[in-house]
């Protein structure tokens, strides 16, 4: 006889929260302590900025500074070091007139396609996709991380399945960290279906404490830094 | 015929857990291990020491993050009703078990419902805590590890022996002996670089054709509906986005009230973890593909569990226990842990935090030799990012395993299973001596008097130890001479 999951779950959920409730039905929430946190000193938004690149470096992520009109060039100089010719990229995504420039030289393909429907895109993106460039949401100093806020036009998967990912990240949007990134932008209020705190390419220190890169998602992050 | 699931059936870490001690002599005599595990302590105790250079932000963050998580649980049963609610409000279904195997059903059957086959999995303890992939394959669909550790490790069939690395019992020769046995066409190296590519090229294949992602939790935030995944490799971030389903699951005491209590907890957790001031991918998810969207699952789920842990939220004291977000440092700076590693436990959760929180999951009868298995050094409890008082929760279920069966209060499951008849009553009467100084001090004095009569092998204990010799006078014996000198000296002058 196969369990009926559904009447099992309702019948868990009204027993777990009764015997949690029972516990605390007392509680007075008024009197919590105060949870005190850490005032980090402030610095210059220069200092902010060379504590993102030197992070981000440490985790073996590539930085160029940049400006907007040369990302074309720099990007398929890059592309052709590593002997890589095609690229992906987000159709209608910030910066996307910059990135076709890239032809003739590189082929710029559009992500203009579902997954699921047919392996065969999945498969087209797994295997024949060498690398991929997004543009970044903000990015914070103090951990040197890039926020990456996937979109219609630039989904989840363009920034983690080609082995190799350039990200533009603008050094106006950098904050200084986590917290007062959230409370700047009021986070709480407007989450998308996914958002990811990037600070490097892959990695994975599992066998013997070694550090190796492109554990499953990029092996290399190339950073293009506008406006520093 | 199908025959009726057996719900107190005994689960293999109840049984491993029973043979403690025969898994510590097992583990304390293989040379190889104890290398792999002292060399992999003494880095992630040093990674950690550098991450963390600053004592006065420490101390600040880990009170913080004691308050917050004192907060959480205080809130518990709303947060998770006003969870459910915003996930379920996002598009995110939610479901209850009370214990593993009901946990397991619900994610066959979800699975099951979309005709899924093939399993890719990012890591997940509560998962390993369900057995999850043993009730999947019994049921014929492949399970598949993707995080590089638990790849190996279930390579090898069997579990991890630390939360955060899973393989830190192999080093790399036996990674390249497990791969070539297992893996065709792979040609032997130790090259660490050359073994991850191999993981990676495996794995791939299977993220791209995987029907299922299963993933676990860090936090849940109740306020947005949002999970949020830690990880450095990427196959969270795979296996919750390249599958069309995708089913998280987590313990109950996983949910936290804000967003703004994410950045304190992240910053500790994957400091006091790896050293790390932030893991490479902080995932977070707060619904299904939408309309338009290209990518991402169309369903996901989450599980939430309980299995015991409403048990230790009863009681105020155990109820710490429920603080803790899982960063393995307390097993790293554990000497016990060090010395016997992860897999003589028996238990999914192995250390400092397994013995206190292994107990409330399999009940005290199982795991009695648990809570003693510490030298109260006190190592835990220190590095603990949300203080949880561990050397003194211990003592709490040394005193729940030896206390009274039928006492009042019931605390938990198996309770009393340690006690020993002959034990208790040579407590007994070393309370009643010590009440009634005429029997203390005569038969101190019987014993300093026929010393030389104490055996000099007394068991296990002197097979390692030599025997301990009891003084020629008793201590009041002596601080009296000692009074008597000393007050003739004194009226001397
Ligand atoms: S008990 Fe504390 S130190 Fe141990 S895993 Fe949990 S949070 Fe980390």
């Amino acid at each position: 006889m196969t369990v009926n999951i559904q009447q099992q779950s309702k019948i868990a959920k009204s027993t777990i929260l009764a015997k949690l409730t029972k516990q605390v039905s007392g509680a007075d929430y008024t009197k919590l302590p105060i949870e005190q946190g850490y005032q980090y000193p402030e610095i210059s938004q220069q200092a902010h900025i060379d504590k993102f690149v030197s992070l981000l470096e440490a985790n073996h992520a590539q930085v160029i500074k940049l400006d907007e009109t040369n990302i074309a060039n720099v990007v398929s100089k890059e592309l052709e070091n590593r002997g890589i010719s095609t690229l992906l990229y987000g159709k209608n995504a910030r910066y996307c007139d910059q990135i076709i420039k890239i032809e003739p030289g590189i082929k710029a393909q559009a992500f203009d396609f579902s997954l699921t429907k047919k392996q065969q895109y999945k498969d087209k993106l797994f295997n024949d996709t060498p690398a991929s460039i997004t543009s970044s949401h903000s990015a914070i100093a103090a951990t040197g991380s890039i926020v990456l806020w996937p979109t219609i036009n630039e989904p989840r998967t363009l920034s983690l399945v080609p082995p190799v990912h350039f990200v533009i990240v603008d050094a106006t949007s950098l904050h200084s960290d986590f917290a007062s990134l959230i409370s700047a932008q009021q986070w709480q209020n407007n989450l998308p279906t996914n958002v990811v705190l990037v600070s490097g390419p892959s990695k994975t220190a599992d066998i013997q404490q070694t550090l190796a890169y492109g554990a499953h998602g990029p092996k290399e992050l190339i950073v293009l830094l506008l406006n520093s | 015929m199908t025959m009726p699931t057996n719900h107190n059936e005994e689960s293999k870490y109840a049984a491993s857990a029973r043979a403690f001690r025969a898994n510590v002599t097992r583990d304390l005599n293989n040379e190889e291990l104890r290398e792999n595990f002292r060399g992999a302590m003494d880095y992630l105790m040093d990674k950690r020491k550098g991450a963390f250079s600053d004592i006065n932000e420490l101390e600040t963050l880990r009170q913080q993050c004691k308050l917050i998580k004192q907060r959480c649980l205080l809130k518990l049963p709303y947060l998770l009703a006003q969870l459910e609610k915003n996930l379920e409000a996002n598009g995110i279904k939610v479901h209850w078990a009370e214990t593993t195997n009901d946990a397991n059903e619900i994610i066959a059957q979800l699975i099951a419902r979309k005709k899924g086959k093939s399993v890719v999995k990012g890591k997940s303890m509560v998962s390993e805590e369900t057995a999850l992939n043993d009730y999947l394959e019994a049921k014929n669909v492949e399970c598949l590890e993707s995080d590089m550790g638990e790849y190996i490790v279930q390579l090898a069939k069997e579990h991890p022996s630390h939360i955060i690395m899973p393989a830190i019992h192999q080093n790399k020769k036996q990674v390249a002996d497990l791969f070539s046995e297992n893996i065709e066409g792979f040609t032997h190296t130790t090259d660490v670089d050359a073994l991850i590519g191999e993981g990676r090229r495996v794995l791939r294949e299977k993220f791209c054709h995987a029907d299922v992602g299963v993933s676990g939790v860090n936090f849940a935030v109740a306020e947005t509906g949002t999970l949020c995944l830690v990880e450095n490799e990427g196959n969270g971030r795979m296996c919750t986005t390249v599958p069309n389903l995708h089913i998280a699951i987590t313990g109950i005491e996983k949910v936290i009230e804000f967003l703004d209590d994410v950045p304190p907890l992240l910053s500790l957790l994957t400091r006091s973890a790896t050293g790390q001031i932030i893991s490479t991918y902080v995932n977070m998810i707060s619904s299904p593909r939408k309309e338009g969207e290209k990518d991402g699952p169309e369903e996901v789920h989450l599980v939430l569990l309980d299995n015991g842990r409403s048990q230790a939220f009863a009681d105020e004291e155990l109820r710490q226990t429920l603080q803790c977000i899982r960063c393995g440092a307390c097993m790293n700076h554990c000497p016990v842990y060090t010395r016997i590693g992860g897999h003589a436990y028996g238990t999914v959760y192995p250390g400092p935090i397994g013995k206190m929180v292994s107990p409330h999951m399999l009940g005290l009868e199982a795991t009695t030799n648990l809570p003693s298995a510490s030298t109260l050094c006190g190592a835990c409890g220190e590095v603990c990012p949300v203080k949880i008082p561990i050397p003194k929760l211990l003592i709490r279920l040394r005193a729940e395993n030896v206390k009274a069966k039928g006492s009042a209060p019931k605390v938990m499951k198996g309770e009393g299973s340690g006690r020993k008849k002959v034990e208790a009553s040579v407590w007994k009467i070393w309370s009643f001596m010590h009440k009634h100084p005429f029997i203390y001090n005569s038969s101190m004095w019987f014993a300093t008097r026929f010393r030389a009569l104490l055996p000099s092998k007394i068991g296990v204990w002197t097979s390692v130890r030599s025997a301990p010799k009891i003084a020629r006078n008793t201590l009041h014996e002596r601080v009296k001479t000692r009074k008597h000198n000393k007050s003739n000296y004194t009226n001397q002058i």
